[in-house]
Protein backbone atom coordinates (compact mmCIF):
# COMPACT_ATOMS: atom_id res chain seq x y z
CA UNK A 1 0.00 0.00 0.00
CA UNK A 2 2.96 2.27 0.59
CA UNK A 3 3.73 1.89 -3.10
CA UNK A 4 0.33 3.29 -3.91
CA UNK A 5 1.02 6.22 -1.70
CA UNK A 6 4.27 6.97 -3.50
CA UNK A 7 2.91 6.27 -6.95
CA UNK A 8 0.09 8.75 -6.36
CA UNK A 9 2.59 11.37 -5.29
CA UNK A 10 4.79 10.57 -8.26
CA UNK A 11 1.95 10.90 -10.70
CA UNK A 12 0.94 14.25 -9.23
CA UNK A 13 4.55 15.46 -9.56
CA UNK A 14 4.87 14.32 -13.18
CA UNK A 15 1.55 15.91 -14.03
CA UNK A 16 2.62 19.28 -12.63
CA UNK A 17 6.00 19.15 -14.43
CA UNK A 18 4.16 18.30 -17.62
CA UNK A 19 1.86 21.27 -17.17
CA UNK A 20 4.81 23.65 -16.65
CA UNK A 21 6.51 22.45 -19.87
CA UNK A 22 3.35 22.62 -21.94
CA UNK A 23 2.80 26.18 -20.66
CA UNK A 24 6.28 27.22 -21.94
CA UNK A 25 5.87 25.71 -25.41
CA UNK A 26 2.52 27.41 -25.89
CA UNK A 27 4.18 30.80 -25.40
CA UNK A 28 6.94 30.00 -27.97
CA UNK A 29 4.40 28.78 -30.47
CA UNK A 30 2.52 32.10 -30.31
CA UNK A 31 5.80 34.02 -30.87
CA UNK A 32 6.57 32.09 -34.10
CA UNK A 33 3.16 32.81 -35.51
CA UNK A 34 4.01 36.48 -36.07
CA UNK A 35 4.25 36.26 -39.90
CA UNK A 36 4.96 39.93 -40.59
CA UNK A 37 8.40 39.85 -39.17
CA UNK A 38 7.68 42.90 -37.15
CA UNK A 39 8.90 43.02 -33.79
CA UNK A 40 6.48 41.21 -31.74
CA UNK A 41 4.34 43.46 -29.74
CA UNK A 42 4.52 42.38 -26.30
CA UNK A 43 1.04 42.53 -25.09
CA UNK A 44 0.45 42.86 -21.51
CA UNK A 45 -0.70 39.42 -20.59
CA UNK A 46 -4.13 39.32 -19.14
CA UNK A 47 -4.11 37.67 -15.81
CA UNK A 48 -5.43 34.15 -16.29
CA UNK A 49 -7.82 33.08 -13.59
CA UNK A 50 -6.19 30.74 -11.09
CA UNK A 51 -7.39 27.17 -11.67
CA UNK A 52 -9.78 25.85 -9.06
CA UNK A 53 -7.52 23.72 -6.90
CA UNK A 54 -8.50 20.05 -7.19
CA UNK A 55 -8.11 18.31 -3.86
CA UNK A 56 -6.21 15.10 -4.37
CA UNK A 57 -5.50 13.25 -1.15
CA UNK A 58 -2.76 10.74 -1.48
CA UNK A 59 -3.75 7.28 -0.26
CA UNK A 60 -2.29 6.86 3.19
CA UNK A 61 -0.53 3.88 4.68
CA UNK A 62 -3.00 1.29 5.93
CA UNK A 63 -0.88 -0.49 8.54
CA UNK A 64 -1.09 0.31 12.22
CA UNK A 65 1.60 -1.12 14.50
CA UNK A 66 1.33 -2.00 18.19
CA UNK A 67 3.50 -2.65 21.22
CA UNK A 68 3.78 -6.19 22.60
CA UNK A 69 0.58 -7.50 24.26
CA UNK A 70 -1.09 -4.14 23.63
CA UNK A 71 -3.95 -2.83 21.53
CA UNK A 72 -3.36 0.82 22.40
CA UNK A 73 -2.96 3.31 19.57
CA UNK A 74 0.14 5.44 19.91
CA UNK A 75 0.37 8.99 18.40
CA UNK A 76 1.89 7.74 15.13
CA UNK A 77 -0.94 5.20 14.80
CA UNK A 78 -3.48 7.94 15.45
CA UNK A 79 -1.86 10.10 12.76
CA UNK A 80 -2.08 7.27 10.22
CA UNK A 81 -5.71 6.65 11.19
CA UNK A 82 -6.56 10.34 10.79
CA UNK A 83 -5.01 10.28 7.31
CA UNK A 84 -7.14 7.22 6.57
CA UNK A 85 -10.26 8.98 7.85
CA UNK A 86 -9.58 11.91 5.54
CA UNK A 87 -8.90 9.64 2.58
CA UNK A 88 -12.01 7.55 3.23
CA UNK A 89 -14.24 10.63 3.44
CA UNK A 90 -12.84 11.72 0.06
CA UNK A 91 -13.34 8.22 -1.34
CA UNK A 92 -16.73 7.14 -0.07
CA UNK A 93 -18.50 3.86 -0.79
CA UNK A 94 -15.57 1.57 0.00
CA UNK A 95 -15.86 -1.60 2.00
CA UNK A 96 -13.49 -1.58 4.95
CA UNK A 97 -12.18 -4.62 6.82
CA UNK A 98 -9.69 -4.26 9.65
CA UNK A 99 -7.51 -7.32 10.14
CA UNK A 100 -5.82 -7.72 13.53
CA UNK A 101 -2.54 -9.63 13.79
CA UNK A 102 -0.02 -10.55 16.48
CA UNK A 103 3.56 -11.68 16.73
CA UNK A 104 4.21 -15.35 17.42
CA UNK A 105 5.03 -14.98 21.10
CA UNK A 106 2.40 -16.03 23.59
CA UNK A 107 -0.60 -18.27 23.35
CA UNK A 108 -2.25 -18.61 19.95
CA UNK A 109 -5.76 -18.44 21.35
CA UNK A 110 -4.96 -15.40 23.49
CA UNK A 111 -3.34 -13.83 20.44
CA UNK A 112 -6.55 -14.36 18.46
CA UNK A 113 -8.37 -12.28 21.09
CA UNK A 114 -5.56 -9.72 21.16
CA UNK A 115 -5.65 -9.38 17.36
CA UNK A 116 -9.39 -8.79 17.59
CA UNK A 117 -8.84 -6.14 20.26
CA UNK A 118 -6.34 -4.40 17.95
CA UNK A 119 -8.79 -4.48 15.05
CA UNK A 120 -11.55 -3.20 17.35
CA UNK A 121 -9.48 -0.32 18.68
CA UNK A 122 -8.72 0.79 15.10
CA UNK A 123 -12.42 0.46 14.25
CA UNK A 124 -13.44 2.52 17.30
CA UNK A 125 -10.99 5.27 16.37
CA UNK A 126 -12.29 5.47 12.81
CA UNK A 127 -15.95 5.28 13.84
CA UNK A 128 -15.47 8.10 16.34
CA UNK A 129 -14.43 10.18 13.32
CA UNK A 130 -17.50 9.29 11.31
CA UNK A 131 -16.31 6.33 9.24
CA UNK A 132 -19.05 3.72 8.96
CA UNK A 133 -19.47 0.19 7.60
CA UNK A 134 -16.30 -1.23 9.14
CA UNK A 135 -15.87 -4.97 9.67
CA UNK A 136 -13.15 -6.57 11.75
CA UNK A 137 -11.39 -9.94 11.77
CA UNK A 138 -8.52 -11.36 13.80
CA UNK A 139 -5.96 -13.80 12.48
CA UNK A 140 -3.97 -13.80 15.71
CA UNK A 141 -0.50 -15.05 14.82
CA UNK A 142 -1.75 -17.23 11.95
CA UNK A 143 -0.96 -14.83 9.10
CA UNK A 144 2.46 -13.49 9.88
CA UNK A 145 3.71 -10.82 7.44
CA UNK A 146 7.26 -11.66 8.45
CA UNK A 147 8.05 -15.33 9.00
CA UNK A 148 10.94 -15.37 11.39
CA UNK A 149 12.03 -14.46 14.86
CA UNK A 150 13.53 -11.34 16.37
CA UNK A 151 12.04 -7.96 17.17
CA UNK A 152 12.46 -6.62 13.62
CA UNK A 153 10.15 -9.37 12.43
CA UNK A 154 7.79 -9.42 15.40
CA UNK A 155 7.23 -5.66 15.18
CA UNK A 156 5.92 -6.09 11.63
CA UNK A 157 3.52 -8.77 12.79
CA UNK A 158 1.97 -6.77 15.66
CA UNK A 159 -0.27 -4.97 13.27
CA UNK A 160 -3.74 -4.09 12.11
CA UNK A 161 -4.29 -3.82 8.35
CA UNK A 162 -7.00 -1.55 7.00
CA UNK A 163 -8.13 -3.44 3.91
CA UNK A 164 -10.16 -1.20 1.57
CA UNK A 165 -11.96 -2.50 -1.49
CA UNK B 1 19.94 -49.04 31.67
CA UNK B 2 20.79 -47.45 35.00
CA UNK B 3 23.66 -45.65 33.32
CA UNK B 4 21.25 -44.31 30.72
CA UNK B 5 18.85 -43.08 33.39
CA UNK B 6 21.73 -41.42 35.26
CA UNK B 7 22.95 -39.79 32.09
CA UNK B 8 19.40 -38.58 31.39
CA UNK B 9 19.14 -37.14 34.89
CA UNK B 10 22.48 -35.35 34.53
CA UNK B 11 21.43 -33.85 31.19
CA UNK B 12 18.09 -32.79 32.62
CA UNK B 13 19.70 -31.26 35.70
CA UNK B 14 22.22 -29.30 33.65
CA UNK B 15 19.55 -27.94 31.31
CA UNK B 16 17.34 -26.99 34.23
CA UNK B 17 20.05 -24.83 35.78
CA UNK B 18 20.01 -22.42 32.84
CA UNK B 19 16.24 -22.39 32.55
CA UNK B 20 13.62 -20.20 34.19
CA UNK B 21 11.71 -23.18 35.50
CA UNK B 22 12.57 -25.87 38.03
CA UNK B 23 11.13 -28.88 36.26
CA UNK B 24 9.14 -31.05 38.64
CA UNK B 25 10.84 -34.39 39.25
CA UNK B 26 8.63 -37.21 40.41
CA UNK B 27 9.75 -39.60 43.12
CA UNK B 28 7.61 -42.30 41.54
CA UNK B 29 9.50 -45.41 40.47
CA UNK B 30 7.91 -47.29 37.58
CA UNK B 31 6.67 -50.79 38.43
CA UNK B 32 8.81 -53.57 36.96
CA UNK B 33 6.52 -55.55 34.75
CA UNK B 34 7.03 -59.10 33.50
CA UNK B 35 4.62 -59.56 30.61
CA UNK B 36 4.04 -62.92 28.95
CA UNK B 37 1.46 -63.83 26.35
CA UNK B 38 1.11 -67.25 24.75
CA UNK B 39 -0.95 -68.66 21.90
CA UNK B 40 -1.29 -71.52 19.47
CA UNK B 41 1.86 -71.42 17.24
CA UNK B 42 -0.40 -70.72 14.21
CA UNK B 43 -1.31 -67.37 15.76
CA UNK B 44 2.29 -66.27 16.33
CA UNK B 45 2.01 -63.10 14.16
CA UNK B 46 -1.02 -61.84 16.08
CA UNK B 47 0.46 -62.92 19.42
CA UNK B 48 3.58 -60.86 18.72
CA UNK B 49 1.45 -57.82 17.80
CA UNK B 50 -0.58 -58.08 21.02
CA UNK B 51 2.58 -58.57 23.07
CA UNK B 52 4.35 -55.56 21.60
CA UNK B 53 1.41 -53.13 21.51
CA UNK B 54 0.42 -53.94 25.11
CA UNK B 55 4.01 -53.56 26.27
CA UNK B 56 4.40 -50.26 24.42
CA UNK B 57 1.14 -48.94 25.89
CA UNK B 58 2.17 -49.74 29.45
CA UNK B 59 5.74 -48.47 29.20
CA UNK B 60 4.64 -45.29 27.38
CA UNK B 61 2.59 -44.41 30.47
CA UNK B 62 5.91 -44.30 32.37
CA UNK B 63 4.12 -46.10 35.22
CA UNK B 64 5.72 -49.41 34.20
CA UNK B 65 9.12 -50.58 33.10
CA UNK B 66 9.09 -53.72 30.99
CA UNK B 67 11.49 -56.48 32.10
CA UNK B 68 13.72 -58.28 29.63
CA UNK B 69 12.39 -61.84 29.04
CA UNK B 70 16.01 -63.07 29.08
CA UNK B 71 16.06 -62.33 32.80
CA UNK B 72 13.08 -64.60 33.51
CA UNK B 73 13.97 -67.65 35.61
CA UNK B 74 10.66 -69.45 35.28
CA UNK B 75 9.92 -71.59 32.30
CA UNK B 76 7.26 -69.51 30.58
CA UNK B 77 5.56 -72.53 29.04
CA UNK B 78 4.90 -73.65 32.60
CA UNK B 79 3.54 -70.32 33.74
CA UNK B 80 0.04 -70.98 32.51
CA UNK B 81 -0.26 -73.83 35.01
CA UNK B 82 1.38 -72.33 38.10
CA UNK B 83 3.29 -69.24 39.21
CA UNK B 84 6.36 -69.59 41.43
CA UNK B 85 6.37 -66.11 42.95
CA UNK B 86 9.88 -66.43 44.41
CA UNK B 87 11.30 -66.86 40.89
CA UNK B 88 9.82 -63.48 39.97
CA UNK B 89 10.64 -61.71 43.22
CA UNK B 90 14.30 -62.66 43.00
CA UNK B 91 14.70 -60.89 39.65
CA UNK B 92 12.92 -57.79 40.99
CA UNK B 93 9.50 -58.18 39.41
CA UNK B 94 6.72 -56.03 40.85
CA UNK B 95 3.87 -57.06 38.56
CA UNK B 96 3.62 -60.26 36.55
CA UNK B 97 0.96 -60.49 33.88
CA UNK B 98 0.24 -63.66 31.97
CA UNK B 99 -2.17 -63.94 29.07
CA UNK B 100 -3.31 -66.38 26.43
CA UNK B 101 -4.57 -65.31 22.99
CA UNK B 102 -7.25 -67.29 21.15
CA UNK B 103 -9.13 -66.91 17.90
CA UNK B 104 -12.92 -67.00 18.24
CA UNK B 105 -15.55 -67.47 15.54
CA UNK B 106 -16.09 -63.67 15.30
CA UNK B 107 -12.80 -62.22 16.48
CA UNK B 108 -10.26 -62.54 19.28
CA UNK B 109 -10.18 -63.37 22.95
CA UNK B 110 -7.52 -63.10 25.66
CA UNK B 111 -7.60 -64.49 29.16
CA UNK B 112 -5.40 -62.27 31.33
CA UNK B 113 -4.12 -62.66 34.86
CA UNK B 114 -2.27 -60.01 36.89
CA UNK B 115 -0.09 -61.08 39.83
CA UNK B 116 1.57 -59.08 42.57
CA UNK B 117 4.99 -60.74 42.71
CA UNK B 118 6.00 -58.89 45.88
CA UNK B 119 2.95 -60.02 47.88
CA UNK B 120 2.73 -63.40 46.08
CA UNK B 121 -0.89 -63.04 45.09
CA UNK B 122 -3.16 -63.10 42.10
CA UNK B 123 -4.64 -59.60 41.90
CA UNK B 124 -7.25 -60.16 39.17
CA UNK B 125 -8.02 -62.16 36.07
CA UNK B 126 -10.45 -61.66 33.23
CA UNK B 127 -11.42 -62.66 29.72
CA UNK B 128 -11.40 -59.88 27.11
CA UNK B 129 -13.03 -60.16 23.68
CA UNK B 130 -13.18 -58.12 20.51
CA UNK B 131 -15.00 -58.71 17.24
CA UNK B 132 -13.48 -58.45 13.78
CA UNK B 133 -10.26 -59.65 12.18
CA UNK B 134 -7.97 -57.03 13.67
CA UNK B 135 -6.24 -57.87 16.91
CA UNK B 136 -4.68 -54.50 17.76
CA UNK B 137 -7.52 -53.10 19.86
CA UNK B 138 -7.41 -56.18 22.10
CA UNK B 139 -3.89 -55.10 23.12
CA UNK B 140 -5.25 -51.74 24.35
CA UNK B 141 -7.95 -53.53 26.38
CA UNK B 142 -5.33 -55.83 27.94
CA UNK B 143 -3.13 -52.83 28.77
CA UNK B 144 -6.16 -51.11 30.37
CA UNK B 145 -6.80 -54.21 32.51
CA UNK B 146 -3.20 -54.57 33.70
CA UNK B 147 -2.95 -50.81 34.39
CA UNK B 148 -6.21 -50.68 36.38
CA UNK B 149 -5.35 -53.82 38.35
CA UNK B 150 -1.84 -52.69 39.25
CA UNK B 151 -2.52 -48.97 39.84
CA UNK B 152 -6.20 -48.71 40.68
CA UNK B 153 -6.69 -46.08 37.96
CA UNK B 154 -8.49 -46.75 34.65
CA UNK B 155 -6.14 -47.07 31.68
CA UNK B 156 -6.14 -44.55 28.81
CA UNK B 157 -5.04 -46.96 26.10
CA UNK B 158 -8.30 -47.53 24.21
CA UNK B 159 -8.64 -43.83 23.35
CA UNK B 160 -7.96 -41.50 20.41
CA UNK B 161 -6.28 -38.21 19.74
CA UNK B 162 -7.15 -35.50 17.23
CA UNK B 163 -4.66 -32.92 16.07
CA UNK B 164 -4.26 -30.35 13.31
CA UNK B 165 -1.74 -30.94 10.55
CA UNK B 166 -0.88 -27.79 8.63
CA UNK B 167 0.47 -28.08 5.10
CA UNK B 168 1.08 -24.80 3.31
CA UNK B 169 -1.90 -22.61 4.05
CA UNK B 170 -4.32 -25.48 4.57
CA UNK B 171 -4.96 -27.70 7.54
CA UNK B 172 -6.22 -31.26 8.03
CA UNK B 173 -7.88 -32.80 11.06
CA UNK B 174 -5.94 -35.98 11.88
CA UNK B 175 -7.29 -38.88 13.99
CA UNK B 176 -4.92 -41.38 15.61
CA UNK B 177 -4.99 -44.03 18.30
CA UNK B 178 -3.42 -42.74 21.52
CA UNK B 179 -0.14 -44.46 20.62
CA UNK B 180 0.04 -42.68 17.26
CA UNK B 181 -1.08 -45.68 15.21
CA UNK B 182 -3.83 -45.96 12.59
CA UNK B 183 -3.65 -42.37 11.48
CA UNK B 184 -6.52 -41.03 9.38
CA UNK B 185 -7.12 -37.61 7.84
CA UNK B 186 -10.74 -37.21 8.88
CA UNK B 187 -11.12 -33.60 7.69
CA UNK B 188 -9.15 -32.13 4.83
CA UNK B 189 -8.05 -28.72 3.58
CA UNK B 190 -9.52 -26.38 6.15
CA UNK B 191 -8.53 -22.76 5.66
CA UNK B 192 -7.13 -22.43 9.19
CA UNK B 193 -8.29 -24.93 11.77
CA UNK B 194 -7.97 -24.17 15.46
CA UNK B 195 -8.94 -25.59 18.85
CA UNK B 196 -10.72 -28.87 17.99
CA UNK B 197 -12.55 -30.31 21.01
CA UNK B 198 -14.27 -33.71 21.37
CA UNK B 199 -17.89 -33.95 22.48
CA UNK B 200 -18.29 -36.07 25.64
CA UNK B 201 -19.57 -39.02 23.53
CA UNK B 202 -16.53 -38.75 21.20
CA UNK B 203 -18.77 -38.48 18.11
CA UNK B 204 -18.65 -34.76 17.29
CA UNK B 205 -15.81 -32.27 17.26
CA UNK B 206 -16.33 -28.55 17.88
CA UNK B 207 -13.77 -26.43 16.04
CA UNK B 208 -12.85 -22.95 14.87
CA UNK B 209 -12.20 -22.49 11.16
CA UNK B 210 -12.14 -19.61 8.67
CA UNK B 211 -14.21 -19.42 5.51
CA UNK B 212 -13.62 -16.50 3.17
CA UNK B 213 -11.36 -14.92 5.80
CA UNK B 214 -14.20 -15.00 8.34
CA UNK B 215 -13.87 -17.06 11.51
CA UNK B 216 -16.67 -19.40 12.45
CA UNK B 217 -17.46 -22.15 14.91
CA UNK B 218 -18.49 -25.50 13.50
CA UNK B 219 -19.35 -28.97 14.66
CA UNK B 220 -17.80 -31.80 12.68
CA UNK B 221 -19.26 -35.32 12.82
CA UNK B 222 -16.39 -37.80 12.90
CA UNK B 223 -18.20 -40.71 11.28
CA UNK B 224 -19.91 -38.78 8.46
CA UNK B 225 -17.69 -35.72 8.06
CA UNK B 226 -20.83 -33.57 8.19
CA UNK B 227 -20.12 -29.93 9.14
CA UNK B 228 -22.57 -27.57 10.82
CA UNK B 229 -22.00 -23.87 11.59
CA UNK B 230 -23.14 -22.85 15.07
CA UNK B 231 -21.29 -19.56 15.57
CA UNK B 232 -20.72 -16.94 12.89
CA UNK B 233 -20.81 -13.55 14.58
CA UNK B 234 -18.96 -10.40 13.61
CA UNK B 235 -15.46 -10.37 15.08
CA UNK B 236 -14.05 -13.23 17.12
CA UNK B 237 -15.55 -16.75 17.06
CA UNK B 238 -13.02 -18.91 18.88
CA UNK B 239 -11.98 -21.59 21.39
CA UNK B 240 -15.08 -23.85 21.53
CA UNK B 241 -15.22 -26.22 24.52
CA UNK B 242 -17.93 -28.81 25.22
CA UNK B 243 -19.49 -28.97 28.67
CA UNK B 244 -19.02 -32.35 30.41
CA UNK B 245 -22.73 -33.19 29.93
CA UNK B 246 -22.65 -32.26 26.23
CA UNK B 247 -25.48 -29.72 26.57
CA UNK B 248 -23.39 -26.57 26.08
CA UNK B 249 -20.39 -25.34 24.16
CA UNK B 250 -18.50 -22.45 25.74
CA UNK B 251 -16.60 -20.15 23.36
CA UNK B 252 -15.01 -16.70 23.12
CA UNK B 253 -16.99 -14.22 20.95
CA UNK B 254 -16.44 -10.48 20.53
CA UNK B 255 -19.63 -9.27 18.82
CA UNK B 256 -20.90 -7.75 22.07
CA UNK B 257 -17.96 -5.33 22.17
CA UNK B 258 -14.89 -7.32 23.21
CA UNK B 259 -13.74 -10.89 23.74
CA UNK B 260 -16.17 -12.44 26.25
CA UNK B 261 -17.14 -16.01 27.13
CA UNK B 262 -20.53 -17.11 25.80
CA UNK B 263 -22.46 -20.37 26.17
CA UNK B 264 -24.16 -22.11 23.27
CA UNK B 265 -27.08 -24.36 24.20
CA UNK B 266 -26.81 -27.34 21.85
CA UNK B 267 -30.52 -28.20 22.18
CA UNK B 268 -32.14 -24.74 21.87
CA UNK B 269 -29.33 -23.43 19.60
CA UNK B 270 -29.30 -20.18 21.59
CA UNK B 271 -26.29 -18.28 22.90
CA UNK B 272 -26.01 -16.43 26.19
CA UNK B 273 -23.21 -14.18 27.38
CA UNK B 274 -21.33 -15.47 30.41
CA UNK B 275 -18.63 -12.90 31.24
CA UNK B 276 -19.02 -9.11 31.16
CA UNK B 277 -15.69 -7.33 31.37
CA UNK B 278 -13.77 -4.87 29.20
CA UNK B 279 -10.70 -7.18 29.28
CA UNK B 280 -9.94 -10.18 27.07
CA UNK B 281 -11.69 -13.36 28.25
CA UNK B 282 -10.88 -16.50 26.23
CA UNK B 283 -9.97 -20.25 26.26
CA UNK B 284 -12.76 -21.62 28.48
CA UNK B 285 -12.35 -25.05 30.11
CA UNK B 286 -15.04 -26.74 32.21
CA UNK B 287 -14.63 -28.25 35.65
CA UNK B 288 -15.58 -31.95 35.40
CA UNK B 289 -18.76 -31.38 37.45
CA UNK B 290 -19.80 -28.58 35.07
CA UNK B 291 -20.20 -26.02 37.87
CA UNK B 292 -17.28 -23.77 36.91
CA UNK B 293 -15.32 -22.62 33.88
CA UNK B 294 -11.67 -21.64 34.06
CA UNK B 295 -10.44 -19.20 31.40
CA UNK B 296 -7.67 -16.78 30.43
CA UNK B 297 -8.32 -13.12 31.19
CA UNK B 298 -6.11 -10.04 31.25
CA UNK B 299 -8.49 -8.19 33.57
CA UNK B 300 -5.67 -7.78 36.08
CA UNK B 301 -3.45 -6.25 33.38
CA UNK B 302 -1.68 -9.43 32.29
CA UNK B 303 -3.09 -12.73 31.10
CA UNK B 304 -3.90 -14.95 34.09
CA UNK B 305 -6.12 -17.98 34.71
CA UNK B 306 -9.47 -17.15 36.31
CA UNK B 307 -12.57 -19.18 37.03
CA UNK B 308 -16.24 -18.31 37.00
CA UNK B 309 -18.99 -20.03 39.00
CA UNK B 310 -21.87 -20.61 36.62
CA UNK B 311 -24.41 -20.40 39.46
CA UNK B 312 -23.75 -16.79 40.43
CA UNK B 313 -21.29 -15.50 37.83
CA UNK B 314 -18.64 -14.71 40.45
CA UNK B 315 -15.06 -14.66 39.13
CA UNK B 316 -11.85 -15.44 40.98
CA UNK B 317 -8.24 -15.32 39.77
CA UNK B 318 -6.53 -18.69 40.21
CA UNK B 319 -2.98 -18.36 38.84
CA UNK B 320 -0.77 -16.28 41.08
CA UNK B 321 2.78 -16.95 39.89
CA UNK B 322 4.28 -15.07 36.95
CA UNK B 323 2.84 -12.52 34.55
CA UNK B 324 1.79 -14.64 31.58
CA UNK B 325 -0.41 -17.67 32.23
CA UNK B 326 -2.75 -18.87 29.51
CA UNK B 327 -4.67 -21.77 27.95
CA UNK B 328 -6.05 -23.60 30.99
CA UNK B 329 -7.17 -27.24 30.71
CA UNK B 330 -9.11 -28.57 33.69
CA UNK B 331 -8.09 -32.08 34.74
CA UNK B 332 -10.85 -34.71 34.36
CA UNK B 333 -10.25 -35.50 38.05
CA UNK B 334 -11.01 -31.88 38.91
CA UNK B 335 -8.17 -31.26 41.34
CA UNK B 336 -5.66 -29.55 39.03
CA UNK B 337 -5.53 -27.24 36.03
CA UNK B 338 -2.85 -27.54 33.35
CA UNK B 339 -1.79 -24.31 31.65
CA UNK B 340 0.99 -22.65 29.68
CA UNK B 341 3.20 -20.22 31.51
CA UNK B 342 5.97 -17.96 30.33
CA UNK B 343 8.91 -16.35 32.11
CA UNK B 344 11.48 -14.23 30.28
CA UNK B 345 10.37 -15.66 26.93
CA UNK B 346 10.68 -19.25 28.05
CA UNK B 347 7.55 -21.34 28.02
CA UNK B 348 6.52 -24.23 30.23
CA UNK B 349 3.68 -26.67 30.54
CA UNK B 350 2.60 -26.53 34.17
CA UNK B 351 -0.16 -27.69 36.48
CA UNK B 352 -1.52 -26.05 39.62
CA UNK B 353 -4.24 -26.73 42.17
CA UNK B 354 -7.61 -25.79 40.72
CA UNK B 355 -8.91 -24.16 43.91
CA UNK B 356 -6.17 -21.66 44.72
CA UNK B 357 -3.43 -21.92 42.07
CA UNK B 358 -0.90 -23.23 44.59
CA UNK B 359 1.52 -26.18 44.20
CA UNK B 360 2.63 -25.20 40.67
CA UNK B 361 4.53 -28.00 38.92
CA UNK B 362 6.50 -27.17 35.80
CA UNK B 363 6.41 -30.36 33.73
CA UNK B 364 8.04 -29.50 30.43
CA UNK B 365 10.00 -26.52 29.18
CA UNK B 366 11.90 -25.54 26.01
CA UNK B 367 10.51 -24.38 22.66
CA UNK B 368 7.12 -22.79 22.20
CA UNK B 369 4.75 -24.98 24.17
CA UNK B 370 1.00 -24.76 23.58
CA UNK B 371 -2.41 -26.45 23.81
CA UNK B 372 -2.43 -28.77 26.84
CA UNK B 373 -4.99 -31.60 26.74
CA UNK B 374 -5.56 -34.28 29.41
CA UNK B 375 -5.98 -38.00 28.94
CA UNK B 376 -9.40 -39.06 30.24
CA UNK B 377 -7.83 -40.70 33.32
CA UNK B 378 -5.86 -37.48 34.08
CA UNK B 379 -2.55 -39.37 34.08
CA UNK B 380 -1.09 -37.95 30.86
CA UNK B 381 -0.98 -34.58 29.12
CA UNK B 382 -0.67 -33.78 25.45
CA UNK B 383 0.84 -30.54 24.21
CA UNK B 384 2.48 -29.13 21.09
CA UNK B 385 6.00 -27.79 20.96
CA UNK B 386 7.53 -25.71 18.18
CA UNK B 387 11.15 -25.72 17.34
CA UNK B 388 12.73 -24.55 14.08
CA UNK B 389 9.35 -23.56 12.68
CA UNK B 390 7.72 -26.99 12.98
CA UNK B 391 5.37 -28.10 15.73
CA UNK B 392 5.08 -31.64 17.09
CA UNK B 393 2.59 -33.19 19.48
CA UNK B 394 4.07 -34.71 22.64
CA UNK B 395 2.73 -36.54 25.65
CA UNK B 396 4.06 -36.54 29.18
CA UNK B 397 2.85 -37.92 32.51
CA UNK B 398 0.88 -35.27 34.41
CA UNK B 399 2.76 -36.27 37.56
CA UNK B 400 6.19 -35.57 36.07
CA UNK B 401 8.24 -37.55 33.60
CA UNK B 402 9.76 -37.31 30.18
CA UNK B 403 8.04 -35.93 27.09
CA UNK B 404 7.67 -38.22 24.10
CA UNK B 405 6.73 -37.08 20.56
CA UNK B 406 3.77 -38.88 19.03
CA UNK B 407 3.68 -37.13 15.63
CA UNK B 408 6.33 -37.38 12.90
CA UNK B 409 9.25 -34.93 12.87
CA UNK B 410 8.56 -33.83 9.29
CA UNK B 411 5.00 -32.52 9.67
CA UNK B 412 3.56 -29.48 11.39
CA UNK B 413 1.24 -30.81 14.10
CA UNK B 414 -0.65 -28.71 16.65
CA UNK B 415 -3.86 -28.37 18.69
CA UNK B 416 -3.94 -31.90 20.14
CA UNK B 417 -7.14 -33.02 21.83
CA UNK B 418 -7.51 -36.30 23.73
CA UNK B 419 -10.83 -38.19 23.49
CA UNK B 420 -12.93 -38.83 26.60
Amino acid sequence: MKLNHYSTLGMALMLSIGLIFSGCSTTKHHAKLDKHGSAPVVKKAEPTPAPTPEVVIAEPAHQIYFAYDSSELDPSAAAILDANTEWLSANPGKSIVIEGNCDERGSREYNLALGQERADSVKAHLEARGVTGIETVSFGEEKAACEGTGEACWAQNRRADIVIR
Amino acid sequence: MKKLVLLGLCLLTSSVQAAQFDVYMTKYKPLKLAWIIGSDPKLETQRAIVHDVTEKDLTSSQSFRSMDPLSFLSNTSDIFRRVVYSDWRVIGTDILSVARLRKTSHGWEASVAVHDAVRSQLLAQTRLKIEGPEVRRLSHLIANFIYKTALGVPGHFDTHILYVRKHGKLSDLVYIEQDGAKRQNVGRNFNLLLSPDWSPNNQIVALNTYVGNRPRLETFELTTGKRHVFGQFSGLNSTPEWSPNGQFIAAALSHTGNSELHLYNVKTKKWRQLTHHWAIDTTPTWSPDGSMIAFTSNRSGKPQIHRIFLKDGSVKQISVNGTYNTTPAWSPRGDRIAFITRKKWQYALATMRADDGSDVRYLVTGGRIESPSWSPNAQMLLFSRESHGLRRVYRTPSWGGKAEAITPANEDASDPSWSH
